[in-house]
């Protein structure tokens, strides 16, 4: 079946109206949805996997296991964009550690609304200020802790850092993010 | 982080990146479990994480890789289809067809169950035919035996009845059926021979050379018999005559013969 990509704009349908469609069984919705994050997640998983073909099949599993159990992401609770963001870096942390999939996080709250490609866009834009901005020792230990995959145990190993200030400057790089978006 | 205690932000923060251990891990799970305020707590911290993800440097999705995924999309949905379908039926013709099961598998035996009734009395009859001859059979073969061992037997009494005061002369009576090849014969008052010698019975077919029909010895009443011996079937005999030969018999007989006897048919030509 061959589906038209879509090229979707401010008035494009929400991710909820596209997720209840899902649910139907409607393939044409499963496309938009995919049209809509299926670069941020391949982004994602290319980042951390460092290989194209296991960072595409980190995403094909990804929407897939959305189009066959819709109901893992619960409508009304967080953000879809925020959900596929957190489940392809995990699977593909999953991946570098050679190791079931985990668990599909339960509710992804973002600080920002995500309502169209534009706010997506300028919102990305602002991510990468912020995260460039941290202090220099909470952007490696999140490099580590988010990228790598690596325990905050093993940060401290690799740092040499005491253990809890390995996990304040998590913590401090986390907020961080936060307030400077939502600000 | 345990017992009524909230999870620390820094815990929450490291589990919302799966960087604690498995243990530490477990305890977070377990106070989650219970506790919407840690929930909603860690909901944001997730969010801040996905933020991270929105940072990394976009690129499209390979070429081909969107087709891919719609096609397997569309293969399971035409799986689901499929089975919703078998579903579907299935919950049409639920009740009537599982219903006529047992009926018809009854009624399938009880047709089986006459088939075989009507063999069975079938083969009784045939059984009760068959003993029926198998007795009859019994019958006339216990009669042949008793003909038989009446014939053969050298206790049986064997009285040949002549004019009065007339010596005894030597006898034989030959009975013969061409068409089996069946012989008997049987003669009185023999006399003993030496033991180098026998006596010899021979079939005088009507064309053709006499025929061996069996080497006898008399015993010491003078009664001998000689009962079927090997014999082509079909040879009319015109007479039955005996010798005496070597011990070990002939292949003709020798003169002078001491038994003849013509057949009724022979003598009437």
């Amino acid at each position: 079946m061959a589906l038209e990509r879509t090229h979707h704009s401010d008035y494009d349908p929400s991710d909820d109206l596209l997720l209840e469609r899902v649910r139907d069984g409607n393939q044409q919705a499963m496309a938009a949805v995919f049209d809509r994050y299926g670069g941020m997640v391949y982004s994602v998983a290319l980042r951390v996997l460092k290989d194209p073909g296991q960072a595409e099949d980190v995403m094909q599993e990804i929407f897939f296991q959305l189009w066959s159990k819709p109901d893992a992401f619960v409508q009304g609770r967080g953000s879809l964009c925020g959900w596929l963001m957190v489940l392809a870096r995990n699977r593909a942390i999953d991946t570098i550690r050679r190791r079931k999939p985990t668990d599909s996080p339960d509710e992804v709250v973002l600080p920002c609304t995500l309502a169209s490609d534009t706010e997506r866009n300028v919102l990305m834009e602002k991510v990468r200020v912020v995260l460039k901005d941290l202090p220099l020792e909470q952007q490696k230990s999140i490099d580590l802790a988010y990228f790598e995959g690596l325990s905050h145990s093993e940060i401290a190993e690799r740092t040499g850092d005491p253990l809890g200030t390995v996990k304040t400057r998590i913590r401090l790089a986390l907020m961080g993010i936060r307030k400077a978006l939502a600000a | 982080m345990t017992g009524n205690q909230h999870i620390s932000q820094e815990d929450l923060a490291l589990h919302a990146l799966q960087a604690l251990s498995e243990a530490e891990s477990a305890v977070v799970c377990a106070h989650l479990a219970q506790c919407a305020l840690c929930r909603d707590e860690l909901a944001e911290l997730s969010g801040n994480v996905a933020m991270i993800g929105l940072g990394v440097r976009q690129h499209s999705v390979p070429a081909g890789s969107r087709q891919r995924f719609l096609d397997r999309v569309a293969a399971d949905a035409s799986l689901s289809e499929q089975s919703a379908k078998q579903e579907k039926r299935k919950q049409v013709l639920p009740f009537p067809y599982k219903a006529w099961i047992p009926w018809a598998t009854a009624a399938a035996l009880a047709i089986l169950a006459i088939s075989l009734f009507v063999k069975n009395t079938a083969l009784h009859q045939e059984l009760a035919d068959a003993s029926g001859k198998v007795t009859d059979l019994k019958g006339q073969s216990a009669r042949a035996q008793q003909v038989l061992d009446l014939l053969t037997s050298h206790s049986a009494q064997r009285v040949l009845l002549t004019a009065s005061k007339t010596p005894a002369e030597p006898t034989g009576r030959a009975i013969y059926l061409a068409d089996s090849g069946s012989l008997i014969f049987q003669a009185n008052n023999l006399k003993l021979l030496a033991s180098d010698k026998t006596y010899e019975l021979w079939v005088i077919p009507a064309k053709g050379k006499p025929i061996p029909a069996g080497l006898f010895r008399s015993d010491a009443t003078g009664n001998a018999s000689v009962v079927l011996p090997p014999l082509h079937r079909g040879v009319p005999a015109k007479a039955f005559g005996v010798t005496i030969e070597k011990a070990e018999g002939s292949d003709t007989p020798t003169a002078p013969i001491i038994l003849l006897g013509t057949t009724a048919s022979a003598a009437g030509e």
